[in-house]
């Protein structure tokens, strides 16, 4: 059973699971920040890649240009929803009106309404068919180590996310934005009374885990070549479930989680028949929700 | 308490309403002489049970439930596999169709009942994508991805006549029971502890309500009617396929619920009538109807964000001229159950 074939499910595995985290850590951070589920996550993962793929047709640069101008475009993509889906709803006065469920399910469903809406007009604009992507910008090049074949995609996708999360830890841990944005998620009313800019942390949280959605969406696009409107519904899923089993504000539980679900996935293809692999992380999700009610790195939260 | 005086009397308006419904509206669209128009009046009924059956979990019980589709699904499969496979009249594969969801959505519950505000809607969205998973690839029963064709239409009986104006009216019927045993279940005793569990769960505990068992029937009755919506669904439309209980129906329910008002059973009835016949009126403008209902999901939160008919305008409107007072024998038999 532990044959070359195995390793190289693992390897997959461990690509989708890089994706699925770079999106869960952005699920994660607005999670701790706000409290509400940003359910346009996926949209913002199809944003990057619609922006990569018109950036390749209209002035075809290189690969590392692409990703740097896809993250600023996800840095806009997260400001513009906030300021549409949530900032109307947010009203960070008091105690009571923080805790409350109206305000949660009001972001919760207007970013849903924004989602719909987004995806829904990208259709429109694009068609629901597959758009190609140029096959020089295809990363599928396959390298050889060993009997192991791996492809360039791979490669560039583990690098991309590590370069992130170092640069999303050192973000976080060393510097102002960071301290605010960690102070914010700790308690927004404290942070406000000694002064912090809560708008602007939270803006800052929207604009950088927006940035790893994006940078995700225009990766897989160039990996796997298939870019739809419809491409952020089942990554966005997934990325949900990955941070839901990570405890909804644990960031590494949420990259743990993410490579969990990526490699079983990839690994169900050899014992299942095609179709059947979703069911994996759903099976996961249930399980984990039944017997770690707080998810599996969470801590202790007050009851909401 | 004294319920106030209504402006009409109960029994004039229900008897409007039921003109309205049975006689009125299929006359004119007999009229106007559509086989499509029954069509839209169809679906817009078997809505109007999704979206009043979600109501009652999502609204009355605060449980947010992001899988309805999915026991919807199991109704209409249920319905389409018994009557193609089996012949079974409606008359079977209707209460059939919703005690198989209804019992589905228990099994469901048990489990998941004590997770907690958004655990519980992520554990729900992921039943409703394991639901859809199983009827895409259980190929050997579903058929999968091609969908379940020549379902027959509805029968009364054993009577068949196949016309738009006979199914109408069989929905109608059967919206209108659903309809009204719902409003029964949230407007009585019951509705007021599903409130109180909505509101504090721990609170609701301490006075000695049963919060897990009342929240899982309140979820297996709400799954009964989407299933009997399901089996409505696809002896009317004759074809069903995995891709029409996704999440993305999930959400035009839950955008129907919402836009009418979360707990307002009327409400929830002029949310589906306005996300069903407002997209098919812009039809002619292209194919916006999901995008007219992101948009009006997103406006109504927006400007409207207790919804069209707020639960307490329509807790009120619903006592003082439907006559679903909380009364009888109230001073008596204090109690619930």
């Amino acid at each position: 059973m532990f044959d070359i074939y195995f390793v190289q499910q693992i390897v997959n595995g461990l690509s989708v699971g890089l994706v699925y985290a770079l999106m869960a850590i952005g699920f994660t951070l607005i999670f701790g920040v706000l409290n509400v589920v940003n359910f346009a996550h996926g949209e913002v993962y199809m944003l990057g890649a619609f922006a990569g793929l018109m950036l390749i047709t209209w002035i075809a640069p290189p690969v590392l240009v692409i990703v740097l101008l896809v993250l600023a475009v996800g840095a806009l993509t997260g400001i513009g929803l906030e300021r549409l889906a949530f900032r109307p709803f947010r009203r960070f006065r008091d105690e009571a009106s923080l805790k409350s469920r109206a305000m949660r399910e009001a972001t919760l469903l207007s970013s849903l309404a924004v989602s719909i809406t987004v995806r829904e007009v990208m259709t429109l604009v694009f068609g629901a068919q597959m758009q190609t992507v140029p096959q020089a910008y295809m990363l599928q090049q396959p390298i050889a180590i060993g009997r192991l074949s791996i492809t360039v995609g791979d490669l560039v996708v583990f690098g991309a996310s590590a370069v992130m999360l170092a640069a999303l830890q050192f973000m976080l841990f060393r510097t102002r934005i960071g301290l605010s944005i960690r102070a914010v998620s700790n308690s927004p009313l404290g942070a406000r009374y000694v002064g912090i800019d809560t708008d602007r942390a939270i803006v800052a949280t929207f604009a950088i885990g927006s940035m790893l959605g994006a940078a995700a969406g225009i990766l897989v696009g160039l990996y796997s070549g298939v870019i739809t409107p419809q491409m952020g519904f089942t990554p966005g899923i997934k990325a949900f479930v990955a941070m839901v089993m990570g405890g909804l504000s644990s960031i590494p539980g949420a990259v743990i989680c993410a490579l969990i679900l990526g490699v079983s996935e990839s690994v169900a293809t050899e014992y299942l028949a095609s179709g059947w692999q979703d069911l994996v992380s759903y099976g996961f999700l249930i399980v984990t929700l039944v017997f770690f009610p707080q998810g599996l790195f969470g801590v202790g939260r007050e009851r909401a | 308490m004294n319920a106030p005086k209504p402006a009409v009397p109960p029994v004039v308006l229900k008897a409007a309403l039921a003109i309205f419904v049975f006689i009125l509206v299929p006359a004119v669209l007999s009229w106007i002489g559509g086989g499509y128009l029954f069509q839209v009046a169809t679906t817009a009924l078997i809505f109007i049970i999704l979206a009043a059956s979600l109501n009652l979990v999502t609204g009355t019980a605060g449980l947010l439930s992001l899988g309805h589709a999915g026991f919807y699904g199991i109704g209409a499969y249920t319905a389409a596999l018994l009557s193609t496979r089996f012949g079974l009249p409606c008359v079977v594969t209707l209460p059939l169709a919703g005690v198989a969801a209804g019992a589905i959505g228990v099994l469901v519950a048990l489990p998941t009942m004590r997770l907690i505000s958004i655990y519980f809607a992520v554990a729900t969205l992921g039943v409703g994508e394991m639901i859809y998973v199983i009827l895409l690839n259980w190929t050997g029963f579903t058929h999968g991805p091609m969908g379940i064709r020549g379902i027959p239409p509805i029968d009364l009986l054993g009577w068949r006549p196949g016309i738009p104006l006979f199914d109408y009216l069989v929905v109608a019927a059967v919206t209108a029971f659903s309809v009204w045993a719902l409003s029964r279940l949230m407007h009585s005793y019951y509705g007021n502890a599903l409130r109180a569990v909505r509101e504090d769960d721990q609170c609701a505990d301490a006075m000695g309500l049963n919060v897990v068992r009342l929240k899982i029937e309140t979820f297996g009755i709400s799954c009964f009617f989407a299933g009997v919506a399901g089996g409505l669904y696809c002896h009317t439309a004759g074809f069903i396929s995995p891709d029409q209980f996704r999440f993305s129906e999930s959400i035009n329910i839950l955008a129907m619920v919402v836009v009418g008002g979360l707990g307002s059973l009327p409400g929830a009835v002029i949310g589906a009538l306005l996300l069903i016949i407002l997209p098919e009126a812009l039809r002619g403008f292209g194919d916006f109807r999901m995008v007219a209902i992101g948009s009006i999901m997103f406006l109504s939160i927006l400007l409207r964000p207790r919804g069209l008919l707020g639960e307490v305008s329509a807790l009120d409107l619903m006592r003082r001229q439907f006559g679903e007072a909380w009364k009888g024998g109230a001073a008596t038999r204090v109690g619930w159950r």
